[in-house]
């Protein structure tokens, strides 16, 4: 999301307008679930990180310093919150989850009954090649990449602050992570 | 498998038989899958609809009025776990100004104080709507139920102001 409109939606939002914040649920909520898809949570455990980020934002809106940069606030409260739930380790829960494509499909999306369809089979099967073979990178690559193709892409500055790293070293970390999923994708001949 | 420390694989990119030459084509390259993948995002792993739809309704939690107690200490970051203790209590402190709040959340309820003593009214928010009301005697002392699983807030309206405390999980 671009950031001078997030600024000027958070300062409408703070004057009462309700469809200014509902553009910044819209315009943001994929970067903080991409966050916390990227740390790995249970459903549970991420739905109420998710929850818990947005509550935090409501509160604190009007109270924020840069409110152009709300997409990095939101991205590094729910950054802090998924370590919260990964320190707290009574919460953690095995990382690799073997129903996760399954219940994916359990799931049906509008976009995704499109894809049923038989003319779109073949785009289909080739959408779920490349998030296997994304979902079997390296931990870090995954994670990086999650979170860049939120939708809409998020800035380096909210990439920064939705993982802890630097914004210096996402440019290099990106392109090495397409490198290698393009290569598995080769490998696999689905490219 | 972790492929990180391998680097094996990325290199059949890098000027084997894959290798297209400029990096301005391998740019392109890894901005087009960048694309396929976004699109693969929004339709394998989309935020949740009911997520979404609470994400739109914590508008009303805005409140410019009552004044944010802001988490100042959290046992399950800032406290040194002791050993043997399996399932030890969650404490958080909040502070505003001259008011302190300490929680202590276990299974079985929850207790607190709040610094300087005095008396005041809470509800245990656990989103936009009406909450669990609590009473905090002339010593400051309060005691309920465990709060709902998921985010939850504490409203306190003491004598003169109302004070929220951070949304956390609890």
């Amino acid at each position: 999301m671009d950031r001078t409109d997030v600024g000027a939606l958070v300062q409408s939002a703070v004057d009462g307008d309700a469809a200014a914040w509902k553009a910044l649920v819209e315009g943001l909520s994929p970067l903080v679930w991409s966050v916390v898809r990227a740390h790995r949570l249970s459903d549970a455990d991420g739905h109420e990180v998710y929850q818990t980020a947005w509550f935090r934002f409501a509160q604190h809106l009007g109270r924020i310093r840069e409110p152009d940069k709300a997409g990095s606030w939101l991205a590094s409260t729910t950054r802090h919150e998924c370590l919260k739930v990964i320190k707290s380790a009574k919460r953690l829960t095995p990382t690799d989850d073997p129903q996760l494509l399954d219940r994916v499909s359990e799931d049906r999306t509008p976009e995704q009954s499109v894809l049923d369809s038989e003319e779109a089979a073949a785009q289909s099967e080739r959408v779920r090649f490349l998030w296997q073979e994304f979902e079997a990178l390296g931990e870090r690559c995954r994670q990086l990449l999650r979170v860049l193709i939120a939708s809409p892409p998020p800035s380096y500055q909210e990439v920064s602050a939705a993982l802890g790293i630097a914004v210096g070293s996402i440019g290099p970390m990106r392109q090495r992570c397409l490198r290698r999923l393009r290569a598995r994708l080769i490998a696999r001949g689905a490219l | 498998m972790r492929d990180d420390e391998a680097g094996g694989s990325g290199e059949l990119f890098d000027g084997g038989p894959f290798d297209r030459g400029t990096a301005d084509e391998d740019a392109a390259e890894q901005g087009r899958t960048e694309d396929e993948l976004r699109q693969a995002a929004a339709i394998l792993d989309p935020v949740p609809p009911e997520l979404r739809r609470i994400a739109v309704e914590a508008y009303a939690l805005h409140d410019l009025d009552a004044r944010i107690a802001e988490l100042t200490f959290d046992s399950l970051v800032d406290a040194i776990p002791v050993r043997g203790v399996a399932d030890p209590p969650r404490m958080l402190t909040f502070h505003t100004g001259e008011l302190t709040v300490d929680v202590e959340v276990t299974p079985h309820g929850l207790m607190g104080q709040l610094l300087p003593p005095q008396e005041a009214s809470i509800e245990v928010l656990s989103g936009p709507q009406a909450g669990a009301r609590l009473t905090a005697d002339d010593l400051g002392r309060f005691i309920g139920d465990p709060p709902p699983a998921g985010p939850f807030a504490l409203r306190l309206r003491t004598g003169d102001e109302t004070v929220v405390t951070e949304w956390l999980r609890a």
